[in-house]
Order: C-alpha cells, then structure tokens, then sequence
C-alpha cells in the first residue's frame, strides 16, 4: 500500500474565480479520489422567491447567475406564463431568443479565454476577452446594462430592438465572425493547443450518458441532446440550426464544441433579425397567477437549465426549485479527473464551464479506483534510486546520512 | 405517439400504483404514484417507457404532506413528472442513486432543506448548507422560522478549509 | 519620514497589488473585474496585478453579500494580508446585500465580516466604476501619507 497525499485545493484559489474546494488524494501525481465540495455560494435563493412577489423573482433570480442571467429569468417567466396560460407576442420570443444568443456568444468567449488561462496561453485569453467587449457593448447598447440586463418581464419583453440597433447588431456579428474562425483556425491547428488538451479529462460516451452530463460537456462526448431542439421555447422553432456535437470525448473536443457553437449563434442572430416580426412586445398578465404547477426548460451557454413553479393563487410563487447545468455537470468532472494528472485539475474543472453560484451544492465522489500499473516510487525507492546513482555516476555514498523521518 | 397516448399506455400498466395521471400539454405529463409503490414503477419507467434521463428531483412541503417531484425525461423531450406524497411525521424516502449516480445532489438537498429522510444514500459531507448550521434547522419547510438562525450559529467547527 | 518609508510608499502607489475573492457573488461582479484587467479596460496599466494570494496583496476586491458559509475563510484571507490592507466591496450585494437582503444564508454587505475602505455600488459595477474606485482609493492613501508628514 502506497502513501496517498491529501491536497486541498480552495476555497479561495488562483485557478477558480469561484469559491469551490476540492480533496484531491494523490497517488504519486494520479488523482485517486477527489472530493468536490460546493455551497459555499448559497444564498437561499429558493427561499427568497417564496417571499416575493413575481416580478421581484424576475430580478432576485436574474441574479443567481450573473453570466447566464437572462436564462434563468427567462426560464422562470417560462413557468409562470405557461401557469397564467399566456402567450407572449411573436416578437418578444424572438427577442428573447435573441438575447439568449448574445449570451451564449459572450459566455463561450468568456470560457473560451478562462480554459487557456488555465494552460498558460494567456495571449487567447486576452484575445478573446478584448472580442467579447463587442457583445457586451451590444448589450449595453440593446438593453442599458452589460451583465445583468433584465429584458424580460411576464408577458414579453421591456424593450425594442430598433432598425438602427438591427444594424449594429448585424455589423457586430460580422466582426465577431471573422475573429471566431481565427479561434477555429487556433483549435484545429496550433499543435500546442491541440498537444495539451487532448486526452485530458477523457469521459466516454456512456459514462456521460449515466453521470447525465449536459449542455457543451455532454455534446462534446456525443450526447446529441439540445433543449433549443428537443423542446423548442421563444422562436427557435422557426430557426434553422445544428446541434453540434464532437467525438473527442476531451478538453479538446469541448473546446472545439464551444467555438463551433459560436459560429451557430451567428447565424441564428442574423436568422432572427431578418424575421423579426412586427407585433406589440408584451401582454398583460394578472398579478394573481392561478394555482398550478409547471417545469419549464432553457438551454443555458453551459446546458440545460430546469426551472420548476408551484403557484398558490396568490401574487407569490409557492415554490420555486431550479436545477442549473453545473449542478448536472459537477459529476462528471469527478469520472474526468479519475487517473489523471494532478496539474490538469484546473483545466479539467474549467472545461465545463462551472458556475457554482448556480449550482450553489457540494458533492461526495468517491472514485477509488487506481489501476494497478504503478507509475510512482515510494519515498523509500527514490531515496534508494539516488544514493545509488550518486555512487555510480559521482563516486559519492549518501548511504551513510541519517533518514529524516518527517518526510511526507 | 402523443402525450396522452404515452398518459394512457401508463395508466393502464400501472393502473393499482397510479393516483393520477395529467396531460399539461404536448411535452409535459404529471404522474402521481402510490409512495409505497414507487420503486418498483420507477424501475419500469426507465426501462420500459423510454424516461431515461434524470433531470432533477424537486422536494416541497404543501403544509399537510411532503412531496417529492422527480423530473424524468425522455429522448423526444418530454418531461414526466412523478410525484410521490409522504407524511410529515418520520419523512423518508428510498434512494436512486443506485440508478442514477448523479441523483446524489438533489438527494442530499432534500435532506438538508426538507428534512426529508433519503434512505439508502451513503454517508457524506453535508450539501448546500454551511458546516455551521444548526441542527434540526429546515428552511424549505412552511413552518420554519428564521429568526431562531443567530441564536443558533456558532462560530464554524470545519478546520479543514 | 526615512528613505526606506518613502520607497515603500511610492512603490505601494505606484503598484497595488490586488486580490480578487468571491464572497457568494452571482458572478457577475467577478467577470467584469477579469474583464477591467484584459485590453478594453486594462487596469494594470496604473501598475496594479492580480495576484493568488492573499500574502501577496495589497488591495482585496470583494464581490458578493458574504454567504456564512464564506464568512470565517473571508476573515481568515484578511488576516493573512500584510499590512496596511485595504479592502473594496464591489457591486451593490457586496456593500449592502442588495436584491439578496433577506435571504436566510447571507449576511448583508463585506463590513459585516471586516472592515472596508472603498465600496464601489452597481449591479454588477462596471469595469469603469472598478478602475475609477481603485484609483480614488490610491489617491486617497496618497493624501492621509502626505497628512501624516
């Protein structure tokens, strides 16, 4: 029995922004068991909606997330409009749809500059950082803030998108087009890039199936599942698209997901400005929403988002429970991480694209599972190693020196 | 198929179980199930019926009962939701992780929010309350007041982080 | 004041360094301070840098209404600051709970747990309003220097 080491990593870490801390036991440098443990951002969100009336949710929820803000507000007022029994105006779903794609674009660009953080290609992250300034500038332009940009009210939308803003939207997606192919051109050719991500945080195809991985993580292990698809919300069923999906099964392959995804939110953007119709933006809905109870879905830049509402009658929700896709995708990264090296946690965890104030859980995985091929030396073994090859090579005996006891 | 062909097919194969059966709309059914007999049909669902993927497992307390809601989906998109009712007094209810490994979460919320015992579920670290937390303290339930919180904490006992 | 004292203090105006530690934010405070450091906003052309650790910083950004679970390892990260520290509470949930208030497992603002020199309000706060206070908060270390003089 070889000695394992313990090290903890977090709260409050280089790598993760976020506050999550993980156990990682070491066998040599294989990761043997890692223990993931979040909640160290809840809030009592849940909670909190119970107090409030409907449209403070909208806000209050807005914020749990403040990278996918308009998918959680738009997948709560899904519920609570399928609850009141309206339909929203044409033009809201498509302007819904549209900020949903605008976030999607800064999301993965986001992402896409964290993961190479995290390998030391700093040059990309400060590329696609300074590209992502577009979009946000976009929606400070569209909606009156960068972040948290609360277009969404119950019923439709709070603002137009003017003939003006059209242009500048199509003028935008133009440039952040071009510059995405150059990042295409970066995952599929630069070696380096190519050389550390392959291989790195492998989890097949089953395994992701049965660790029910969403969203890029899931697709970039073949999982051809989208919820833009699968159950089409706001106007992404008149909208052409793919889902993308990789075989790669690695970093790489959702690195290459997340940038092709990219391409796709492109082409939906011009999509829907194109067919933007012409109808009024919301519809009243009554402040008391009849009792009942509703699950409504949304694929988020990280997969898929589930928001369940149970009414009362009353102007507050009864119950509000949602399930973020990190909290889906936390699983996975434990199965990821199995075997592999020490100096990949970080990039393996970024790979996913976590977002632990959505997910706001901690878990225990317990993955104990080592093969047998030992590819380490006990301490005992290196120091023997080194006194013999100072004896053979420098003709000096070390043999003689006291062993410190302290060492690991 | 459609949602109430799929409604039917369930209510019949399940009949002596069922308790209720409601068709929402096109991709969204409502099933709810005798407690005692939800393992068994659960098993079959997944099986047999195609609801394979495990979306997420809702507890809430309506004042009288506990429910727990799990949120099934299958590969066209639809979402059954089966809801089991359980007492307030001794809540509990029998584990799927075995199942589904990535049930372990939403599990040990409902013990920690609700109170509700998950039988079956091993030993871990608590989820997503602070380490510090009182015991006995469910804020998920109705009945729960939160002004008992700053008596209660006292200053965390966890070392290790 | 000696020699010594005086380049401590130029070098300390002259190059904050600064820690960046999420208290339970929703997050979007925290992208928008990674975004006030890459090439649109570029806080490090006033010297400043993000560092890891606690023992190396100058300046702590706090983002977020400090959840209890985070309460005892935000006193701990300050403690571990040299001397002097200065702490800035980024975002309107950092320096009063914001939309949070009310919420069961938060305290409401950063100076509920430690004591803060700077609050920056917005929601989240922009990546200009983060500059313009770490820049205020410089001047004004600046200023209390030359009072003691």
């Amino acid at each position: 029995m070889t000695k394992r080491i313990v090290i903890p990593v977090g709260p409050q870490h280089p790598a993760l922004k976020e506050p999550a801390s993980f156990d990682v036991t070491l066998k040599g440098e294989r990761v043997a068991d890692i223990l993931v443990k979040v909640g160290y951002n809840h809030r009592g969100i849940e909670k909190g909606c119970e107090g409030r009336p409907y449209l403070h949710c909208v806000y209050l929820l807005e914020r749990v997330c403040g990278i996918c803000s308009h998918s959680h507000s738009t997948c709560f007022i899904q519920a609570v409009e399928e609850l009141a029994n309206v339909k929203i105006p044409e033009k809201a779903s498509y302007i819904r749809a549209l900020f949903g794609e605008l976030e999607r674009i800064h999301s993965h660009l986001l992402w896409l500059g964290v993961a190479a953080h995290e390998i030391g290609f700093d040059t990309l992250l400060m590329y696609s950082w300074r590209d992502r300034e577009v979009v946000m500038d976009l929606l400070a332009l569209l909606a009156g803030n960068r972040v948290n940009y609360t277009v969404n009210v119950i019923g439709g939308v709070r603002k137009d998108v003017t003939e003006e803003e059209k242009g500048q939207i199509l003028k935008a997606v133009d440039i952040l087009e071009e510059r995405t192919k150059y990042y295409v051109r970066v995952a599929t050719e630069e070696v380096s890039f190519i050389e550390r991500l392959s291989k790195v945080g492998y989890i097949s195809y089953e395994d992701a199936l049965r660790l029910g991985a969403v969203g890029p993580t899931g697709r970039a292990s073949g999982i051809k599942r989208d919820v833009r698809k699968d159950d089409p919300y706001a106007a992404y069923e008149e909208i052409d698209f793919d889902i993308i999906t990789d075989d790669h099964c690695d970093v790489y392959g959702r690195a290459v997901v997340r940038v092709k995804e990219l391409l796709q939110s492109y082409s939906i953007i011009r999509q829907l400005i194109k067919k933007l119709p012409q109808t009024p933006l919301s519809v009243n809905v009554p402040k008391n929403i009849p009792a009942g109870e509703a699950v409504s879905r949304y694929e988020a830049p990280r997969g898929e988002d589930i928001h369940y509402v149970k009414s009362n009658g009353t102007d507050k929700p009864d119950r509000v429970k949602l399930r973020a896709p990190t909290l889906a995708n936390v699983q996975a990264v434990a199965k990821m991480l199995e075997n592999g090296n020490f100096a990949d946690v970080p990039i393996v965890v970024a790979a996913i694209d976590p977002c632990f104030s959505c997910t706001d859980r901690m878990i225990v995985a317990a993955n104990d599972v080592l093969s047998e091929k030992e590819n380490r030396m006990t301490w005992k073994q290196l120091r023997e190693f080194s006194i013999n090859w100072y004896k053979k090579n420098k003709g000096v005996d070390f043999s003689k020196i006291k062993k410190s006891d302290k060492h690991i | 198929m459609h949602a109430t062909d799929i409604a039917l097919q369930i209510k019949n194969k399940y009949s002596s179980s069922v308790v209720g059966i409601n068709v929402q709309r096109e991709r969204r059914l409502w099933l709810e199930l005798v407690a005692g007999d939800f393992r068994k049909c659960f098993e079959r669902l997944i099986k047999e019926d195609g609801f394979e993927i495990l979306v997420t497992i809702t507890g809430l307390d309506t004042g009288e009962k506990y429910e727990v809601i799990y949120h099934m989906s299958d590969k066209e998109g639809r979402v059954l939701n089966i809801k089991i009712s359980i007492d307030r007094d001794n809540p509990a209810v029998s584990t799927i992780t075995d199942l589904f490994p990535a049930a372990e979460l939403s599990e040990r919320e409902l013990m920690d929010l609700l109170g509700i015992k998950v039988e079956g579920l091993p030993e871990g670290r608590r989820y997503p309350l602070p380490d510090n937390w009182p015991q006995g303290q469910y804020p998920l339930r109705k009945d729960w007041d939160p002004s008992v919180l700053d008596k209660k904490i006292e200053k965390s006992g966890d070392k290790n982080d | 004041m000696k020699i010594v004292d005086r380049i401590v203090n130029w070098a300390r105006l002259k190059s904050p360094w600064v820690i960046h530690f999420n208290t339970g934010a929703c997050n979007a405070c925290d992208i928008e301070i990674v975004a006030s450091i890459t090439p649109t906003y570029d806080l490090e052309r006033f010297g400043s840098l993000l560092k890891g650790t606690p023992r190396h910083a100058d300046v702590l950004l706090c983002s977020g209404p400090v959840t209890r679970q985070l309460k005892d390892r935000l006193v701990r990260i300050y403690e571990q600051m040299p001397e002097p520290k200065f702490v800035v509470a980024v975002g309107t949930c950092a320096c009063s709970g914001g939309v949070f208030n009310g919420c069961y497992s938060m305290l409401s603002g950063i100076d509920e747990a430690i004591p803060v020199s700077m609050y920056i309000p917005g929601c989240p706060a922009s990546p200009d309003a983060i500059i313009d206070g770490v820049v205020k908060l410089l001047k004004e270390y600046e200023k209390s220097l030359k009072d003691k003089k």
